[in-house]
């Protein structure tokens, strides 16, 4: 008898874990663009405090990388890519999304080390023969963004054959600028964040030149834990703006 | 013979076919899930054999490199007793329980433009090595040493030492003795030695990653071609994920019955 | 031409001190016991291991001389060393390992086979020369490895138990051989083993060593007729009855052992008792009865049973528990007509004459 007891107080542990509402104790899941690391992981920790019962876990890495996981079968229950070709990738080709919502825009800079090793003075001085460049590659979104800079700048066949490495996300070419290993890389404004700006110097991409990336965020269809996550999406749309504003992030329009 | 057959118990026997399977199962799941209607595409695409030349060339200059280096290593840690031998054959083992990444940032920190040795190099020659195909060799060579002197250390404990005192009464120099006495004598560890390295580094991901960087025709090996593709086109990436096993494969076997067999 | 040596050679914990000089014109034998230190002078005279200290010279070449800090590394010592496992190189042939010496020297490939050639014939293996060490008998590799250390003719041969390893068949095969090209040798020649037979057929003088030191130099005759220690007398198989030397009578006296006693005629030189001493009994002087002698003028008449009986050619050894135990020589046509065998009870007698006494 006791011991049939025990095992019913066990099974009773589960049941919360089966969906049900954002008052019950849910874990999400959320996959985001590499460069909204800094963001979205303070941005976590106040909503965890904002809604005590849902722990966000998250998964930071390139959005091409990410999208395919999604496609693969991964359970994930937010999609935040840094490029709207992901989330429609994901809607079309995958499980499908909704209460998708664009939630911020970046912009792209040109790093260089700290005593500019190369002389990088202009997005032009990127197509002087020997620099040594290191780009997002192909596919993840940084890095078609920097090759689109570079088309619009005129210089993109040059600087492509100064490319040294072609990193798996945007933060691969952070480290290498950082470790003063590349003259130049091409990322993000907002991954110049305060405890590497002394270390790298920033030359602007004229605004003529530069691309404007946008962020959309949605739930992932079939996900177990939509009420919880459509509350992170929500927050991400509202008080999470702030954060984003002060990482840098611009406002979605 | 029979009486070694006979005498194998049973529990051995399940236990081998549960290591097989813990071996063959991925590889199957590999071969079933590659489209093959698509595979020829992938594996003769630019990039996959451009990775798979690459692959090669620094899979050959890693392990060649790691066995040059590796047999003074392993003389030393077997023949001579200086203090802080074990300090040394630790450090030797080192590179084999490192993650790879580390190790890559490892090498960086030495080798890497602003590293000790790198930035020396820099300033004097305007030399640098990272992302560079010998950055590449470098990396898969720190990951492979200590195969080599794993295996040629126990091949010269196995050797009679005698043998060579036998060779220098009859007349042989130090280095006589050692080409036509102790290499040959070794020729089996040195080909497992090369077989290992050479494996260990065609499959080198992180520390290349890390050091080197990834740009195809010059960094870009096989696993590295892999990683990338499966951010968009895993079953590509899986396509090409079987020509690596192939490629081992196909140079194991082939070295196997030549060198490996025992004198 | 002749070798010098004078040296205390270590091993380890072991040490052996020797000092003898060997002439071109024979072959010395260094006989003793299983580490006694033989094979480690072997090492020290190949150049193997240094000596702690002392001196070698070979030809007026000094190959090692501790105290002015000079030691000639083996491949330039003009030393050739057959080993006791032979340490045939295992991945060449025989023709292949014959000519390693030249090859090492510089000597060009087919000039150095064609030499290793004709010496593999003139010792018998000329077919056998593209075999493997493996593939050999015993007594061919022996004659390999002899082959291998006289190609570039060393002005110091050295053999460690060259007949140890074969059988009775190959012993005798290769004895001969070995014999043969002794003899041929133009240079010193020192060999090594713990078989008398091999030392008494193969040497001219025989080096005695036991413990680390040399007990005894001389002839094989000479060490016969008078060995030193109890181990050299237990080696040429003399009987040797150790203990404290007492007056008994007027021109005789006892030998008093732990085993037994034994009478013998009062040494001249002596006064008074003395311990120890040494008393010899060659075997052949040694008479069995199969029933107690009677009025026969040996002094001593001991009674024992057959413990074992070996044959050496024509004549045959008789080891009798007696106290103290002995060794009888007689002939086999004897033994035959007493019908002696193991267990046999006899009686053994000899005289008191017969026993030499020395002082150890």
């Amino acid at each position: 008898m006791r011991r049939a007891l025990a095992g019913l107080a066990c099974l009773a542990l589960f049941v919360p874990a089966c969906g049900g509402s954002v008052s019950e104790r849910s874990e999400i899941t959320v996959l985001a663009a590499a460069s909204l690391t800094a963001a979205f992981t303070k941005i976590g920790v106040n909503f965890e405090r904002a809604t005590p019962d849902v722990t966000v876990r998250f998964s930071f890495g390139p959005s091409d990388g990410l999208a395919t996981q999604i496609l693969e079968g991964a359970p994930a229950d937010v999609f935040a890519p840094a490029s709207p070709k992901y989330m429609d990738q994901v809607r079309s080709d995958g499980p499908g999304v909704t209460e998708q919502v664009d939630f911020a825009r970046n912009t792209l800079a040109v790093i260089v080390p700290s005593g500019n090793p190369a002389h990088i003075e202009s997005v032009d001085d990127l197509a002087r023969p020997g620099v040594k460049l290191v780009l997002a590659a192909v596919g993840v979104p940084a890095g078609d963004y920097a090759r689109e800079i570079l088309g619009n700048a005129g210089i993109q066949k040059e600087a492509l054959a100064n490319v040294v490495s072609n990193e798996e996300d945007v933060k691969g070419v952070v480290q290498k600028v950082l470790l003063g290993e590349a003259d130049a890389g091409i990322v993000y404004r907002t991954d110049i964040t305060p405890d590497i700006s002394a270390k790298v110097r920033e030359i602007a991409i004229p605004d003529g030149v530069n691309v404007i990336a946008t962020y959309p965020i949605a739930v992932i269809d079939g996900s177990s834990h939509t009420p919880a996550a459509t509350a992170f999406i929500r927050y991400v749309a509202g008080p999470g703006q702030t954060t984003l504003r002060s990482f840098g992030f611009l406002p979605p329009s | 013979m029979g009486a070694q057959k006979r005498m194998t118990p049973g529990v051995f026997v399940v236990l081998a076919i549960l290591g097989i399977a813990f071996v063959a199962l991925p590889l199957a799941g590999l071969i079933q899930r590659t489209p093959w209607s698509r595979a020829a595409d992938v594996l003769t695409s630019e990039s996959s054999l451009t990775a798979l030349r690459l692959s090669i060339v620094v899979a050959t200059s890693a392990a060649v490199l790691s066995l040059v280096l590796g047999f003074p290593l392993a003389w030393g840690l077997s023949r001579s007793s200086f203090p802080g031998r074990t300090v040394v054959r630790g450090l030797v083992i080192l590179p084999l329980v490192m993650p790879p990444v580390v190790g890559g940032v490892a090498l960086l920190s030495v080798f890497g433009r602003r590293g000790f040795l790198g930035a020396a190099l820099y300033d004097a020659f305007g030399v640098q090595l990272t992302f560079t195909t010998p950055a590449a060799v470098l990396a898969a060579a720190f990951v492979s040493l200590p195969l080599a002197v794993l295996a040629l250390e126990a091949g010269l404990r196995s050797l009679d030492p005698r043998l060579e005192d036998a060779a220098a009464t009859l007349g042989g120099s130090r280095w006589y003795v050692l080409r036509r006495v102790t290499l040959p004598l070794l020729t089996p560890q040195i080909a497992a030695g090369l077989v290992l390295c050479w494996a260990r580094a065609l499959g080198e991901f992180g520390a290349t990653i890390t050091f080197a960087g990834n740009l195809q025709g010059r960094t870009q090996t096989l696993p590295l071609a892999v990683f990338e593709r499966l951010q968009t086109d895993p079953d590509g990436a899986i396509a090409l994920s079987l020509l690596l096993v192939a490629v081992s494969l196909a140079v194991i076997v082939g070295l196997r019955g030549r060198f490996l067999a025992a004198r | 031409m002749s070798l010098q040596i004078d040296v205390e050679a270590r091993r380890g914990d072991f040490s052996v001190t020797a000092a003898f000089e060997a002439a071109s014109s024979e072959t010395v034998a260094l006989l003793g016991p299983n580490g006694a230190g033989k094979s480690t002078l072997i090492a020290t005279l190949a150049g193997i291991d240094p000596p702690a200290s002392g001196r070698i010279e070979l030809d007026g070449q000094i190959l090692d001389d501790v105290p002015a800090g000079r030691h000639l590394p083996p491949e330039r010592r003009p030393v050739g060393v057959v080993f006791q496992d032979r340490l045939l190189f295992p991945h060449l042939s025989a023709i292949d390992n014959v000519s390693f010496p030249l090859r090492a020297r510089g000597v060009g490939r087919r000039r150095a086979r064609s030499s290793a050639a004709d010496l593999l014939a003139r010792l018998g293996l000329a077919e056998r020369a593209q075999a493997r060490p493996a593939e050999l008998s015993g007594g061919e590799a022996q004659r390999v490895a002899l082959a291998r250390a006289l190609i570039y003719e060393p002005r110091l041969l050295l053999l460690d138990e060259p007949l140890t390893s074969l059988d009775v068949r190959a012993r005798t095969q290769v004895r001969t051989i070995v014999r043969r090209e002794l003899n041929a040798f133009a240079g010193v020649r020192l060999l090594v083993t713990h078989d008398p037979m091999e030392a008494m057929s193969l040497a001219d003088r025989m080096v005695l060593v036991e413990d680390g030191r040399v007990t005894q130099i001389g002839t094989p005759a000479e060490v016969r007729a008078a060995p030193r220690t109890p181990y050299v007398a237990e080696l040429v198989g003399v009987n040797l009855f150790t203990g404290r030397l007492e007056p008994l009578e007027a021109g005789a006296g006892r030998i008093v052992t732990p085993e037994g006693d034994v009478v013998v005629a009062w040494p001249a030189e002596m006064e008074g008792a003395f311990d120890p001493v040494m008393g010899l009994l060659r075997p052949a002087d040694v008479s069995l009865h199969l029933r107690p002698p009677e009025g026969a003028s040996a002094r001593n008449v001991l009674e024992g049973i057959v413990s074992s009986i070996s044959m050496e050619g024509e004549r045959a050894r008789v080891r009798l528990d007696t106290s103290p135990p002995l060794v009888a020589e007689v002939t086999l046509g004897s033994v035959e007509r007493l019908g002696i065998r193991e267990g046999t009870r006899l009686w053994a007698s000899f005289k008191a004459v017969e026993v030499r006494v020395q002082v150890i």
